[in-house]
């Protein structure tokens, strides 16, 4: 886990191809990717798991086993 | 010693139901005719494609001459790569006649690279972020809130490329869309919507270089440099699960810097180029990377049409990748093709005005590879 701030983002509209993609249960829907960065300056891309994201929003980063880091919106 | 081209050809880029070969046995073909050179004088060959098969299986059709055909395979930097071999092979002696080509086909749809030949864990696939076109959005977003760059600039990009692809007829998109269809064409990656990327297709582009003194008397334009580099450090580039801190570096900034410096020659005095578009932020951020204005300039100078046909800094002359399409093997040559034709006052409807005797080609790709050459007449 570690806090930091957005620094650039897109929405991934389409459905990426599978392989390797690999499509939620009830099929594709669009999500937001992007780079937090973090206290040292440094960016790690995540999978946003938020509504409405915009550069300098704060996010706290977080990676599940078997996953790419995710981030989520600090409240 | 002073490396000329004097011969250049292409291919009609897009879909047909031609092989990448075919496209490049063409190209091939034009180019020797275009030059006046018969195939049996070529002393040495270079060249390739990333995704439609080896080069040196052109002499089944060329001739078997005997030639030495060195297979080039370098993404992006494919045709850039070939014309480097092409200029060592003159320069150290090894030819005086060397044929440089470069083609590719690719399926339709967005390129899908797999997680683990990029040294990725196999998440990165699964979850969706194995797509080049997220980077793009990504990279311009970012540059956008930096520099104050607006979506009607990048949908202006788009407008001049096809508008120039309409007067270029080898291009793909000959039909010329307003920036308003282009801003509404449906986002694909925000900010960039569908109208404002390229697509993956198919073509070729090939080149007849030679030493000065078989050069002398013909109709040549001189090769001053060709440059290719690798990515320095703390570069932003596509599939990077991190990026370090501090402003981003550009292989392309290296990359354009040593071919000026090779050449003799400023951005300044540049009169032609042809800048990678693998989407209207390529080409507005390459535009400053490659060191034509200030970051943010941009600006200040697509909107006024600085970088139209008749502007101040004609780019993208053919339309570039947005109207030509991405066969990644042949794109690098096509530039070159531009500006060769360009430089030969043979561009007919696209023309650059007064004379040009100055220009500049530039290739950007994964993963962080640029190529660049500096050409005058």
């Amino acid at each position: 886990m570690a806090d930091g701030t957005l620094w650039t983002w897109t929405v991934q509209r389409f459905a990426p191809k599978s392989p390797p993609y690999v499509s939620p249960p009830n099929g594709f829907t669009p999500f937001a990717v992007g780079y937090v960065e973090l206290a040292d300056g440094s960016r790690v891309e995540a999978v946003l798991d938020v509504e409405d994201p915009y550069i300098g929003m704060p996010l706290r980063l977080s990676q599940e086993a078997g996953q790419v880091p995710h981030a989520r919106e600090v409240e | 010693m002073s490396v000329h081209i004097i011969g250049a050809a292409r291919t009609p880029f897009g879909r047909t139901e031609l092989s990448g070969r075919e496209h490049g046995v063409r190209a091939a073909r034009a180019a020797l005719v275009d030059a006046g050179i018969p195939w049996s004088r070529v002393g040495a060959a270079f060249g390739g494609s990333d995704a439609a098969g080896n080069a040196d299986t052109l002499v089944a059709d060329l001739g078997l001459t005997g030639v030495p055909f060195v297979n080039v395979r370098n993404g992006c930097a494919t045709g850039g790569s070939a014309l480097i071999s092409a200029v060592n092979a003159i320069r150290g002696g090894m030819a005086d006649v060397v044929l440089a080509v470069g083609f590719d086909k690719h399926p339709r749809g967005a390129f899908d690279p797999r997680p683990e030949e990029w040294g990725l864990d196999e998440a990165y696939g699964r979850e969706g972020l194995m797509v080049t076109t997220q980077f793009f959005g990504m990279k311009i977003q970012r540059y956008a809130h930096n520099h104050g760059i607006t979506p009607r600039t990048l949908a202006l990009v788009a407008e001049k490329a096809y508008r120039n692809g309409s007067r270029t007829p080898e291009a793909w998109r000959r039909k010329e869309i307003t920036a308003d269809e282009i801003l509404e064409s449906g986002m694909v990656n925000d900010p960039l919507t569908r109208f404002m990327f390229c697509s993956p297709g198919e073509g070729a582009a090939a080149l007849v270089l030679c030493s000065e003194s078989v050069a002398q008397g013909r109709d040549t334009v001189e090769l001053r440099s060709a440059v290719v580099r690798t990515r320095p450090p703390g570069s932003f580039e596509v599939f990077s699960p991190r990026l370090e801190a501090g402003t981003p570096t550009s292989v392309s900034t290296v990359a354009a810097a040593a071919a000026f410096e090779a050449a003799g020659i400023g951005p300044e005095d540049v009169e032609v180029c042809q800048l990678q578009d693998t989407e209207s932020g390529a080409e507005v951020m390459h535009l400053a990377e490659c060191g034509f204005c200030e970051h943010g300039e941009q600006e200040k100078l697509i909107p006024f049409g600085a970088t139209e046909i008749g502007g101040m800094l004609p780019v993208n002359t053919d339309g570039g990748c947005i109207a030509n399409g991405e066969p990644i093997g042949a794109s690098g040559l096509r530039q070159v093709y531009e500006v060769v034709t360009q430089l030969r006052g043979r561009a007919g409807e696209r023309q650059v005005p007064g004379a040009p005797t100055v220009g500049f080609t530039h290739v950007y790709g994964a993963p962080g590879v640029s190529a660049c050459t500096v050409l005058t007449s």
